[in-house]
């Protein structure tokens, strides 16, 4: 039918064709994020675009950069683990979407993100010794960054100003002469700084508050300041044996699944540890659940918990903090935005690593 | 004050000139340029831009040098300037497409800035064959492709 009539007229080139892309892009990135799904479909062009460099840099430009939560889940029958995304449906509900992941990328180690970057460090890196892939979260592609300085299987792995501080054992932990290492590598210089021995044992996990890491081995937690390149041990941190935690404005947080099932809080600050209110309900409702996971997102808590024994699958909250003085006390309270259901299948898993991506 | 009261004719592409103080041609930022590179002529054809839509530049500039000059009650000036905004890039497609241009290639920051953003507010609930239709694009897909990347959305681009 257009072709008849292209015969018939010469129509005028239409508008958007005179547009120069620039401007396309510009008008582009000031849709929602969600819409380039549709947006996508339009033309390989609009694909193209939707899918560019230029696109991002203008996003940002513009301040319209998207927050996604990128989840870890491990399976307890199998052992494996695969990336998800939390994502909103159309109906309103939250789900846990199967993403592809690149080849060559490790499934298990540790994973930091630098804005849209995701650096993935090999558990098994003393064996393999191989560059280091970053994935670009923005278009699923991968870039290698040189091997480590050290000889070291990575435990943990944190980010402080741009830097990623990654430690782990240069031998097998029970072997008397394995010691614990930190390297750290500049991330815009795409350099390994120096690395050093530290006097760690073997880490749960590891945050960053204020410019410093935390981490916590089985006897003590550690305070690492990368201003003078010293450790030292936390005392009031290692009050509880925290795993699994996260960080929101500067504050961990943590779910004690043993000492009565509640959110803690940990105030580097103040030194102080305080049980986040308002959550009663939540935790009452998720007393069954065999696993508990705490990650953060542009400045929300989101608590993943299994549950429970018999219907698997996983229950998702998305938590708004607030810090409360009441007769001199420092409180905090969560505010429960939604609560869903956001996976449902008869296997086994839970959540192992959440990673905040900025794209 | 006397830099406004100079007067500077700006011909549109038709050749039909649009007299304005020197303020508001100077919002044209490639007039701007014009005149600090010494360029003293008091016509300054723009050969792009035809007279329905120079007029137009030219009235979205007019208000905004106006209120710009108000002394005070900024708040309510920004309030006026933003309904007045809106009612001005309330226009058919091919207007505003051309608006686009004109702002692009005279170089009106803010009126390249509300133009673009109605076009996005616009496109962003349609769905892919209303916005062919508004952008006159040809869908280039097989069938097969398009599923491509239907799968590919599932989790791409997810909110």
């Amino acid at each position: 039918m257009s072709s008849s009539k292209k015969e018939q007229s010469p129509e005028p080139p239409s508008l958007i064709q005179l547009l120069p892309e620039d401007i396309i892009i510009d008008i582009l990135s000031r849709v929602r994020w969600c819409d380039y799904r549709t947006l996508s479909l339009v033309s390989k062009h609009f694909r193209s675009l939707v899918a560019s460099h230029e696109l991002y840099a203008r996003r940002s430009l513009l301040g319209c950069t998207v927050r996604r939560l990128y989840v870890a889940l491990s399976n307890r029958e199998t052992t494996s683990h695969n990336p998800y995304i939390l994502c909103l449906e159309a109906n309103d509900n939250h789900r846990l979407v199967l993403i592809p992941w690149p080849t060559h990328v490790p499934h298990v180690g540790s994973f930091v993100t630098v804005g849209w970057k995701l650096y993935a460090f090999d558990m098994l890196n003393r064996y393999h010794h191989l560059p280091i892939p970053s994935i670009d979260c923005r278009f699923q592609t991968v870039h290698l960054v040189h091997c480590m300085n050290a000889t070291m299987d990575v435990s943990v792995a944190g980010v402080i100003d741009g830097k990623i501080y990654v430690t782990g054992y240069t031998k097998i932990p029970w072997d008397t002469s394995a010691k614990m290492v930190m390297a750290v590598f500049n991330t815009e210089t795409q350099i390994w700084e120096t690395a050093t021995e530290t006097m760690i044992g073997r880490p749960y996990g590891c945050v960053v508050m204020a410019g410093k890491m935390y981490t916590r081995d089985g006897r003590n937690s550690f305070v690492y300041d990368p201003k003078e390149s010293k450790w030292e041990t936390d005392k009031r941190l290692n009050m509880f044996k925290w795993q699994g935690g996260c960080v929101v404005d500067d504050v961990l947080y943590y779910f004690d699944n043993r000492g009565g099932k509640v959110l803690r809080a940990y105030n580097p600050r103040k030194s102080s540890w305080v049980v986040v209110k308002g959550l009663e309900r939540l935790v009452a409702e998720g007393r069954f659940s065999e696993s508990y996971y705490t990650g953060s997102c542009d400045g929300k808590l989101v608590l993943f918990l299994s549950k429970d024994r018999m219907t698997k699958g996983i229950r998702c909250a998305q938590i708004s903090l607030e810090r409360r003085h009441h007769q001199g006390r420092s409180e905090i309270w969560g505010k429960i935005d939604w609560c869903d259901d956001v996976f449902f299948r008869s296997d086994d898993l839970f959540v192992t690593k959440t990673l905040d991506v900025i794209l | 004050m006397s830099e406004s009261n100079k007067k500077i004719s700006l011909i549109s592409s038709e050749g039909e000139a649009f007299e304005v103080s020197e303020a508001v041609a100077r919002e044209f930022e490639i007039v701007a340029h014009m005149l600090e590179d010494g360029c003293s002529g008091s016509s300054i054809p723009i050969t792009t831009v035809d007279s329905n839509i120079l007029g137009k530049v030219i009235e979205y500039c007019t208000k905004h040098v106006e209120v710009g000059n108000v002394e005070g009650n900024s708040e309510k000036a920004e309030k006026d300037l933003e309904e007045f905004d809106k009612r001005f890039i309330a226009v058919e497609m091919n207007t505003l497409f051309s608006l686009i241009l004109a702002a692009n290639y005279l170089n009106v920051k803010g009126l390249l800035n509300i133009g673009c953003q109605k076009v996005a507010d616009t496109i962003k609930d349609m769905k892919p064959e209303e916005v062919r239709s508004i952008f006159n694009i040809e869908n280039d897909y097989t069938p097969a492709e398009e599923e491509v990347v239907r799968k590919e959305n599932e989790w791409a681009f997810q909110p």
